[in-house]
């Protein structure tokens, strides 16, 4: 368990269920607010209010918001002048998409509409957007989105997860 | 891999007009696997088997499917001989648990189940790239001569409930008709016998905002617990009367340029019949929580390795080798192709390493070269995906064996609980 970030792999046992019921009820509006593209400022507001379950770390370049849902883990990666540019995820479900990339979620569907994949991973290759993902069911979802002209200099894809 | 799919479509309508110009080798049916350390099984003494085969899908001509599996399955109304219908294009999927029907290609009425007094069952099903929504309905099954009564069906795209809430569509793009989902159902055969599980069953999982299952009023939606296990949508084959512990699945040699289809079968049980023994093999054990092992390639330990009939290739890290551009991103194109091997290890719900270790080699060639040069072929053995290199989480800490694995294969899939004369399940033998 040590040697795998990201899972939690007490997600069937009730005592962690609701400690992330109450994690996941109060996140909606903090992920609808840290959009890819979007400034950083309603995350660190709500930050307060999520006490344990967001946690914020600064980097060289840039920072990373890191959200504990009940399903997982989503990462937000935000630049020195306060842009989120990636978010990364991993869990045992899929994240909310739409509230995550935002403006970028309806460009996004319209290209996996075109290049389709076997719904276990996708790669979808935007001129402004790359989407990475993979998942299967009852197992782990994990993925990354980024905007590739925002990734501040010095950050690399590998910081990206 | 939609994207190579529709390359090969244009290419293939340009073939099929010069169709006589294809006479290179490889090109047709392939018999099961009869060679190569996995002798085949004797004639089945009960109707245990069942015919599978890799073709190119349900809408060729809207782009064919790439390495993905299918069969038959004869669905019935509860209760009914008469009523019944037989669907084929279904995907044999061991990466999830459970038979799903896109609602255009059933006739039949299926009952559909109810939460509470005037509450139907809905389930919103998440894969990667989107999400499937509709009623859980209940069918009695044939597959091959099994049979198994009410067992808990997705009805993808069924009528008469409401749209996908947001909590649903949100994770991507809608997989509700049979053009977008790539096939008339998906008969869901992995290790585990409910799709969702424990975490599912109660009230309290009704507030989790990526819920699986739903209540739906002719209105409105609510996240809901399904209640039972039993409610939820179910492996069937664990619904068998006999031959119920598990799958064998047996698929013919792909050759290195690919073929046009490749036959198959599914055995169902494990040593439960004369033709399913489990015999010399290697065992890896499947962590009970999530289903996957460890596989260690190029030094790097991937502990959330999967064996996925429903993955088009194989699935991996690894940056030394060239990736393909344009139409063919997303998976390798070196320029000539490549030997490579991996080893692959049981694991135990900590995560830990058990039982023996074992090497598995493998090839990957240029999909895009593989594409092109012969395109009307849609199996590949050496097709391989890009997983991005990053640090351990499980979009990199994993290695997928796809449908390659398992041609020129015969892989035993043993579900949890359930025992062999081998192990208890949840383990994959090949």
């Amino acid at each position: 368990m040590k040697s795998r970030p990201g899972i939690d792999r007490n997600r069937s046992r009730a005592p962690h269920w609701r400690t992330g019921l109450l994690a996941a009820a109060l996140l909606l509006p903090c992920i609808a607010s840290a959009t890819l593209g979007q400034p950083e400022a309603s995350v660190r507001a709500d930050a307060t209010q999520l006490k344990g379950s967001i946690q914020a770390t600064d980097l060289a370049n840039y920072r990373v918001h890191e959200i504990q849902l009940s399903s997982g883990t989503v990462r937000e990666f935000v630049s020195l002048d306060g842009h989120v540019f990636a978010i990364a995820w991993s869990g045992r479900s899929m994240p909310n998409l739409r509230q995550a990339l935002g403006e970028y979620f309806d460009p996004y569907v319209a290209a996996l509409q075109v290049t389709r994949s076997d719904h276990r991973h996708v790669r979808v290759e935007l001129d402004n957007l790359v989407v990475q993902s993979t998942g299967h069911m009852r197992g782990t979802f994990a993925g990354r989105a980024y905007l590739p002209q925002a990734i501040p200099a010095g950050v690399s894809l590998g910081d990206l997860n | 891999m939609r994207a190579l799919s529709k390359i090969l479509r244009i290419a293939a309508l340009t073939s099929i007009a010069a169709l006589s110009a294809c006479g290179g080798g490889g090109g047709g049916p392939i018999a099961p696997a009869s060679g190569g350390g996995s002798p085949p099984p004797p004639p089945p003494a009960v109707a245990n088997v069942l015919t599978v085969q890799v073709d190119p899908g349900p809408v060729p001509t809207q782009g064919a499917e790439i390495n993905t599996l299918y069969t038959s399955v004869t669905v019935c109304v509860p209760g009914s001989t008469t009523q019944c219908q037989t669907i084929d294009n279904i995907q044999v999927d061991t990466g999830s648990f459970g038979l799903r029907l896109v609602s255009s290609a059933v006739m039949v009425t299926l009952p559909v189940e109810t939460v509470s007094a005037g509450n139907t069952l809905v389930e919103c099903t998440q894969f990667a790239d989107g999400y499937s929504w509709g009623s859980v309905v209940t069918a009695d099954l044939q597959i091959a001569g099994e049979t198994a009564s009410s067992v808990p069906v997705q009805l993808i795209g069924s009528s008469g409930i409401p749209a996908a809430p947001g909590t649903c569509s949100g994770t991507g793009t809608a997989e509700n008709t049979v053009a977008q989902f790539g096939a008339n159902g998906l008969l869901g055969v992995g290790v585990y016998a409910q799709d969702c599980g424990p975490s599912c069953v109660s009230a309290g999982s009704a507030s989790d905002q990526y819920s699986s299952y739903y209540s739906c009023t002719a209105s409105a939606c609510q996240p809901s617990g399904t209640g039972t296990l039993a409610a939820q949508v179910t492996n069937p084959v664990t619904l068998f009367g006999v031959d119920n512990n598990g799958v064998i699945i047996t698929l013919a040699s792909v050759p290195a340029v690919g073929a046009a289809s490749v036959a198959g079968t599914m055995t169902f049980g494990v040593d439960t019949e004369t033709n399913n023994k489990s015999g010399t093999q290697r065992v890896v054990a499947l962590d009970p929580d999530i289903g996957e092992f460890q596989t260690t390639f190029n030094g790097q330990t991937l502990p959330y390795s999967v064996f996925d009939t429903g993955s088009n290739g194989y699935y991996f890290a690894d940056s030394s080798i060239t990736q393909c551009t344009g139409n063919y991103a997303g998976f390798y194109c070196p320029s000539s192709p490549l030997s490579l091997s991996a080893t692959l290890q049981g694991e135990n719900v900590s995560g830990t390493p058990v039982g023996t270790a074992y090497t598995v080699n493998f090839s990957v060639a240029s999909s895009e070269s593989l594409s092109t040069s012969e395109p009307t072929y849609i199996a590949f053995s050496n097709l391989a995906g890009v997983l991005p290199s990053t640090g351990n989480t499980s979009l990199t800490g994993s290695f997928d064996w796809g449908l390659p694995f398992y041609y020129g294969n015969t892989v035993y899939t043993v579900f949890e609980g359930y025992t062999s004369s081998v192990a208890t399940g949840p383990y994959v033998a090949f």
